[in-house]
């Protein structure tokens, strides 16, 4: 008896606090995804890695807005959305604390402008994306003439980069065609550059 | 000829089961009265028991979910409280029901982890009905894969109206002329990306992430204020003052980095 005593006050008590306390969590604990929308380019790099498909866009040309929204109660606490993410915007944090009574409040969403195309006009890419990147592009460009230019191939859409592509080989001379050709077999392409 | 087929057709849609206005009312009774007395029958409808493992261990003598009278009972019968776990497959249906018919009106159905919530990673499993919700109403939601302990109890008190739900539906709208920060405006993009890969291969997305962003915050401020050290100088005290030495290790490779660009020379494993 004595020794059962001796032995439970040498224990203690193993209880925690917890919910009268805080609970400690360890460093690099997986909660709850925190998202900054203000960081977010909605550039859709964690929609493509969530394997639960917790966070998903919608994007709706007619009101030119993309719809980022994660749903709390599908998502599996994996860190892929905060690996994939190149601003940061994403990053797990330690709240665990995610019981809700209404499944409407496991969802979050931000709401983001479409950038129409500076070519064609239509949109194609969130703005913020298209602003980050000119940026981004343009702090390496050499001269401010490369940095607009920069610029302008980042808000250009695509079909209209791969028309101008077209239309600039159609320009060159047929030898110049034929080594740009020749130049996919090994050889480096040094003549040939469409829009980078 | 193969006419196109609507999947819709070819799975029966079940009505999920609904409660009347008098359970509703018998239900907030219920509540005012559990007091410290919920017991809790866990029905298992096709989860990978990672979400059992942790129900188990919030009863454990750590988290001590008996402090507030939660117990888990082994018949539907004796059940204030029935929580649902797994993403409910075809063949749990049935028995998940018959369960939930057993238990005596009012009872508190709690939908645990995210195959309960919503099918979680199964959710669209051609063999899942993707979440407790699309066969009995639900009055708690326990996200988590699967929830840990301290979540578990924070639920339960939740289900009880001991605590008030934390999260709220929120939407953010961009503001006009709303822009991201680019990161380290300071350092060129090319070494920026080098480094944060060498971190990241080194430490893995989370720790690297961080690595690197102290280590260019240390540049930053260098090149802020130069003070009377040199670069390599302040590197080598970044490192020497580090006493992780896996975290030193790494550090020396960044710095290694830093070096090789400052020179001109290609990145280690890359040809020039
Ligand atoms: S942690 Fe994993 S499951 Fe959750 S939102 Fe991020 S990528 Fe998706
Ligand atoms: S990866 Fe980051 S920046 Fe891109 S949409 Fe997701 S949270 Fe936003
Ligand atoms: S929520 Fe996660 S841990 Fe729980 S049963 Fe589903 S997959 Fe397993």
């Amino acid at each position: 008896m004595l020794k059962l005593l001796k032995e439970i006050f040498r224990t203690g008590e193993a209880t925690v606090k917890y919910p009268f306390a805080p609970m400690p969590v360890c460093k690099d604990f997986r909660g709850k995804p925190e998202h900054k929308a203000e960081d977010c380019i909605a550039c859709a790099a964690c929609t493509v890695a969530c394997p639960a498909n917790a966070i998903q866009m919608e994007t709706d040309t007619a009101a030119g807005s993309r719809t980022w929204s994660i749903n709390y109660g599908r998502c599996v606490f994996c860190g892929r959305c905060e690996e994939s993410c190149p601003t940061g915007a994403i990053r797990l944090s330690d709240d665990f604390e995610l019981a809700v009574g209404s499944k409407a409040d496991l969802t979050r969403k931000a709401v983001f402008t479409l950038a129409d195309c500076a070519c064609c006009g239509k949109p194609f890419a969130p703005a913020k994306e298209v602003d980050y990147v000119a940026r981004l592009l343009s702090q390496s460009a050499r001269s401010a003439e490369e940095a607009d230019r920069l610029r302008l191939t980042a808000a250009t859409c695509p079909a209209c980069k791969r028309a101008q592509d077209v239309h600039h080989i159609a320009g060159m001379g047929i030898a110049r065609q034929m080594e740009a050709g020749l130049s996919k077999t090994g050889k480096p392409a040094k003549e040939l550059e469409t829009t980078p | 000829m193969n006419v196109p087929v609507d999947p819709k057709t070819l799975v029966a849609e079940m009505s999920p089961v609904s409660t009347s206005e008098q359970i509703a009312t018998m239900k907030k009774a219920l509540l005012k009265n559990i007091q410290r007395s919920a017991y809790v029958y866990r029905v298992d409808c096709g989860g990978c028991n990672g979400c059992e493992i942790e129900i188990f261990s919030s009863i454990t003598p750590v988290f001590d979910a008996e402090r507030f009278g939660i117990k888990v009972v082994a018949s539907p019968r004796h059940a204030d409280i029935l929580l649902f776990t797994g993403a409910v497959t075809r063949s749990m249906r049935m028995p998940a029901l018959r369960a939930y018919e057993a238990a005596p009106d009012p009872k508190i159905v709690v939908s645990y982890g995210a195959c309960g919530c919503t099918g979680g990673i199964f959710h669209d499993l051609y063999c899942v009905w993707g979440g407790t919700d699309n066969i009995v109403p639900v009055d708690v939601y326990i996200p988590g894969c699967p929830p840990t302990p301290a979540a578990t109890i924070h639920g339960f008190a939740v289900a009880l109206g001991l605590l008030e739900q934390k999260l709220k539906a929120e939407t953010h709208v961009e503001a006009a002329g709303e822009t991201a920060a680019l990161p380290h405006p300071d350092i060129p993009y090319a070494l920026r990306v080098r480094l944060e890969r060498e971190a990241r291969r080194m430490a893995g997305y989370r720790q690297g992430r961080d690595i690197a962003e102290e280590f260019m915050a240390l540049l930053e401020g260098h090149a802020h204020t130069p003070g009377s050290f040199s670069l390599s100088e302040r590197m080598l005290e970044a490192i020497g003052e580090e006493r992780d030495p896996r975290r030193a290790e790494i550090i020396a490779r960044l710095a290694d980095v830093v070096q090789r660009a400052i020179r001109g020379e290609a990145p280690r494993g890359e040809a020039p």
